[in-house]
């Protein structure tokens, strides 16, 4: 047990430099490619005008904007206000002069350049949950099929069900999102409307995305759970849990699938990750507010105050999933620690 | 395993939790979808089409455009009415006293001039902050409070104490600069008077453009406040949202979830709310064009504002089929001058009938570079007028129209579309081989061209690039017009396409050789479309400059005579599509609507593609007279009963 405290304590102390790590690449990329935000495409603001909005945002220098934004998102730059008292000070005298008091956020992502009314940190407090409950929905469909189709398969190697599971598995990892999203609204939105053709909320709106979200990740666990399945079946231990009369059931479940199910769940940190920050394409078929969409159009925008925010909290759930797992891993694997 | 299945069953529930959690709300009387995400509602910051079409819902100006009418003329909106000065210079405008906020306190002159000068600070960086330095002194004002926030920066103080103090105290300065430099004035609460620093035949078209609608003090003031480091007045976001924003329109904010939807409901203190024919619209954020078509297919959608998918052609030429079919009939109603909704609304059911082509006030247009030398120092061949005008002659624009971008859109010989500008004759245009109807012909105009490119000098071995962005088939026009080069002046090309951004970029900085643009007029006036091919213009990517033209321009917009002005613009834009072609006109935009228009009714058909949306009325919905709203009622004949 302390073993296991002390792994996550050190994981966690490593996050913030692999998340600096991170940010100075991306802004780096970012900053790097051409064209400039400020620009509309249909109305260009006058020349002074993008100077002095270059100058609010810090756009004119990378290292000013690389310590701004990174004292600002660390919550650094409230804390250094609040510590000497810049902050009430501030506020006292905006009061004096008769302007409201203004609520800074702790942690500040920063405005979004392409979308005047919305912070940062509304986009992804609203695009996050989202993206969250879907790529979780997904993850949960994709277990139960993808474990139950890998143990069908397993069961009975080359057999016929083995060899459909296959197939259908091998066409969710080949066929791309937008063709299957696309083909499923088709029939069960149009030709038979079962389901509304987009949006969200309520859970009929969340079945066809997520049904569609989830065959990859169902197709990669169905061919890892019968890998693992083949592999447990031929070995000692499960010869002999039968030699000593176990029901069938008992080996395939309880023997058997607890060995082979490791892999899945190395591979499910990494792939809820994928599937909770949201994919900009079945976003844009099924019309969903999610976090994908953000990282596609912020590039498209050069929204850079956007670009940072989702990469940052993409970088983040990543390492914290697979922290998650690591600690699942050892929960269920006891041999491991 | 059973180990596991606890974690599972975690997550169960909270996906359960909250899927069920959000429930979708109810059906709006109207839905529809609006192009594009809304960038802002903040009147005075916006640009965007969609942006103002929202806007126009929300908020209410002085007057507005009866975009019913075939002159768009200007109706009365919180002004009930006007007077204008000897001089045309000043304007006097009654505002009626039963406007009122979404929270019921009154509209009043004093609200326009918070808001027009929100618009005229350097601060707050308003794409049309142009319009308003028509207002006498607002130049000197714009550059005075530029200087003063460029010097602020340079000032040194002894704390943050005092550069706070200094910030503060700059912008008090600002306000009592604003009521002295600014001929703009609330006489009383329901007097705003508006003085020019010289006749703007047009102004009352800019009052009812949506940036110069009225912003409620009491809550965007909230947002705003002067930086204490920079002394700029710096906006937050927030009072747009739903539920927060107060506006003086027809109907009030009640939602926006960013990127899902945005819901209006009517506005219970609108001073004109018996002529409003639905009490809810909903405005459901379905950027994928695909998206749309399906969504309006399945019947969720009552009406797409700009349909964008890559079959539209397709569908606009069922539409043409379905009205051959009908052409009788479709003839007649012409006759009795039925706008093209009402005709299609009194045509048999069909699917094919609810897709509407509508002809917009924009052009689709390529761009010349006119500098001397190209980006790499050669000489610039284009630089010659003759260059530009044989090259206009030989694209063929009709192919284009017609089997590239195949919405019906008419083919241009002018930037401004005709017949959108009331009062206004449009030249005629240069000979394009797209319009000749015989080899000879054809051959005549391409040895015209030819001939031109001969006295020019043109040379031999020389690569003409076209540049465009990615997106929208401009690929497809350039390898056309590319081609129609190749065959007719038998010169080289080579296409050249970029991302939209650095695009732009390069076309701001004349980084060119000819390349696409595209332009909408703002106000119903020439200058709209004119005006970006001054030499001084922030627009002019052609580096254009005809001391000619910008002195027409110039002697327009001193002149009082409204004959006489329209003249002197059309000559103007005699020039420039005639002679000197700093860019080619291609074709018209036309914009293609999907509604049925048996149940709904209220939009426009006029070409400057203004929808006023709480115009509309859902037939037989049981809600308002559900009578249909055609263009001009009261010239429309009726038929004879038989």
């Amino acid at each position: 047990m302390t073993s296991m405290i002390t792994m996550i304590l050190r994981r966690l102390a490593a996050l913030p430099l692999i998340l600096i790590v991170i940010y100075t690449i991306t802004l780096t990329l970012a900053w790097a490619v051409p064209g400039n935000p400020l620009e509309n495409p249909d109305k260009r603001p006058k020349p002074e005008v993008v100077e002095q909005m270059k100058k609010q945002y810090n756009l004119d220098s990378f290292p000013r904007f690389y310590i701004s934004y990174l004292s600002s998102v660390t919550g650094f730059e409230y804390a250094k206000d609040w510590i000497s008292g810049d902050l009430s000070r501030d506020q006292q005298a905006a009061q004096d002069a008769g302007f409201p008091a203004v609520h800074r956020p702790i942690f500040d992502l920063g405005p979004s350049l392409e979308y005047d009314d919305w912070t940062v940190n509304e986009i992804v407090s609203s695009a996050l949950p989202v993206s969250v409950t879907l790529g979780a929905a997904s993850i949960l469909i994709a277990l139960v099929v993808g474990v139950g189709a890998g143990v069908i398969g397993a069961v009975k190697p080359n057999s016929a069900s083995d060899l459909f599971t296959l197939t259908v598995a091998m066409i969710g990892i080949s066929l791309p999102s937008f063709v299957i999203g696309t083909a499923l609204l088709l029939v069960f939105a149009v030709l038979i409307p079962l389901f509304p053709v987009g949006g969200w909320g309520g859970p009929m709106k969340a079945v066809l995305p997520a049904v569609t979200l989830s065959l990859p990740f169902a197709a990669y666990i169905a061919r890892l759970t019968r890998m693992g399945m083949i592999e447990a079946l031929g070995a000692d231990y499960i010869r002999t849990a039968r030699a000593k009369g176990a029901s069938e059931n008992a080996v395939l479940y309880k023997h058997a699938l607890k060995n082979a199910f490791l892999p899945v769940l190395s591979f499910l940190g990494p792939a809820a990750a994928l599937a909770m920050t949201g994919s900009f394409v079945i976003e844009q078929v099924f019309t969903i507010p999610g976090m994908g969409q953000h990282f596609v159009n912020g590039v498209q925008n050069k929204d850079l105050f956007l670009i940072m925010g989702v990469v940052l909290i993409f970088a983040t759930m990543l390492i914290l999933f697979n922290l998650v797992v690591d600690v699942l891993y050892r929960w269920v694997d006891p041999r491991i620690a | 395993m059973s180990r596991m299945l606890i974690p599972v069953a975690v997550l169960v529930g909270l996906v359960a939790l909250s899927i069920f959690g959000d429930r979708p709300e109810p059906r709006a009387d109207l839905t529809f979808i609006n192009a594009s995400e809304v960038n802002t509602l903040d009147p005075q910051r916006m640009s965007w089409m969609h942006d103002l079409r929202t806007a126009r819902l929300l908020y209410e100006g002085l007057v507005r455009n009866d975009v019913l009418s075939d002159d768009f003329g200007i109706i009365p909106g919180v002004a009930e009415s006007w007077e204008l000065s000897d001089d045309a210079t000043t304007y006097t405008f009654h505002l009626r006293h039963d406007a009122a906020w979404t929270n019921g306190s009154p509209v009043t002159a004093h609200d326009f001039v918070y808001s027009w000068r929100r618009a005229l600070l350097p601060d707050l960086v308003s794409d049309y902050a142009a319009m308003f330095l028509n207002i006498k002194g607002s130049q000197t004002f714009y550059d005075w409070r530029q200087a003063q926030l460029d010097g602020f920066t340079d000032r040194t103080f002894a704390n943050a104490d005092e550069q706070r103090k200094a910030a503060y105290d700059l912008w008090e300065e600002t306000k009592a600069q604003f009521d002295a430099l600014v001929g703009l004035k609330a006489l009383d609460d329901h007097t705003l008077e508006v003085t020019l620093k010289r006749p703007l035949p047009y102004f009352l078209d800019l009052c009812a453009f949506g940036v110069f609608s009225p912003v409620y003090e009491p809550l965007v003031a909230q947002y705003e406040r002067p930086d204490p480091v920079t002394a700029r007045l710096i906006r937050r976001a927030g009072w747009t949202k739903g539920g927060v924003l107060i506006s003086n329109g027809p109907f009030e904010l009640t939602g926006w979830r960013f990127k899902r939807d945005m819901r209006l409901t009517q506005n219970p203190h609108y001073w004109d709310r018996d002529s409003i024919a639905i009490r809810t619209i909903s405005i459901p954020s379905i950027t994928d064009p695909n998206a749309g078509v399906l969504a309006y297919q399945t019947g969720s959608i009552d009406w797409i504002a700009d349909v964008t998918s890559p079959y539209r052609g397709d569908m606009v030429a069922q539409k043409l089929a379905f009205l051959d079919e009908h052409k009788d009939r479709v003839a007649e109603l012409q006759a009795l001058g039925h706008d093209q909704f009402s005709i299609t609304r009194m045509l048999p059911d069909d699917p094919r009938a609810q897709t509407h082509a509508v002809s917009s006030f924009g052009t689709y247009f390529y761009n010349f570079n006119c500098k001397p030398r190209l980006p790499d120092g050669r000489d610039n061949p284009f630089a010659d007028a003759r260059v530009r005008r044989a090259f206009a002659m030989c694209i063929d624009k009709a192919s284009i129209a017609k089997e590239i971008r195949r919405l019906g859109e008419p083919t241009a010989h002018t930037l401004i579309p005709p017949g959108s500008i009331g009062g206004y004759t449009s030249p005629a245009g240069l000979p394009n081989i797209g319009d000749a109807t015989t080899q000879e012909e054809r051959d005549a105009i391409i040895a015209t061209a030819k001939a031109l490119l001969k006295e020019a000098n043109f040379p031999d071995d020389f690569v003409v690039e076209l540049a465009f962005n990615k997106s929208a088939g401009h690929d497809l026009i350039g390898q056309a017009i590319a081609k129609s080069w190749q065959k007719t002046l038998g010169v080289q090309t080579s296409l050249s396409q970029k991302e939209l951004k650095i695009f732009r970029e390069d076309l701001k900085n004349k980084q060119y050789m000819t390349a696409r643009a595209g332009w909408f007029g703002d106000y119903g006036d020439p200058t709209t479309f004119l005006n970006i091919n001054q030499s001084k213009d922030g627009n002019n990517d052609r580096a254009y400059n005809n001391p000619v033209f910008d002195d027409l321009l110039d002697q327009a917009a001193v002149e009082l005579d409204p004959v006489k002005r329209m003249a002197l613009l059309s000559e103007a834009e005699r020039i420039l599509i005639e002679e000197d072609l700093p860019l080619v006109p291609i074709f018209h935009y036309a914009t293609v609507y999907m509604f049925d228009a048996k149940k709904i009714t209220g939009l426009s058909t006029h070409p400057r593609t203004k929808q006023n949306a709480y115009l509309i009325d859902v037939l037989g919905d049981g809600i308002g007279p559900d009578q249909p709203r055609p263009m001009n009622p009261d010239r429309v004949q009726t038929e004879p009963t038989p």
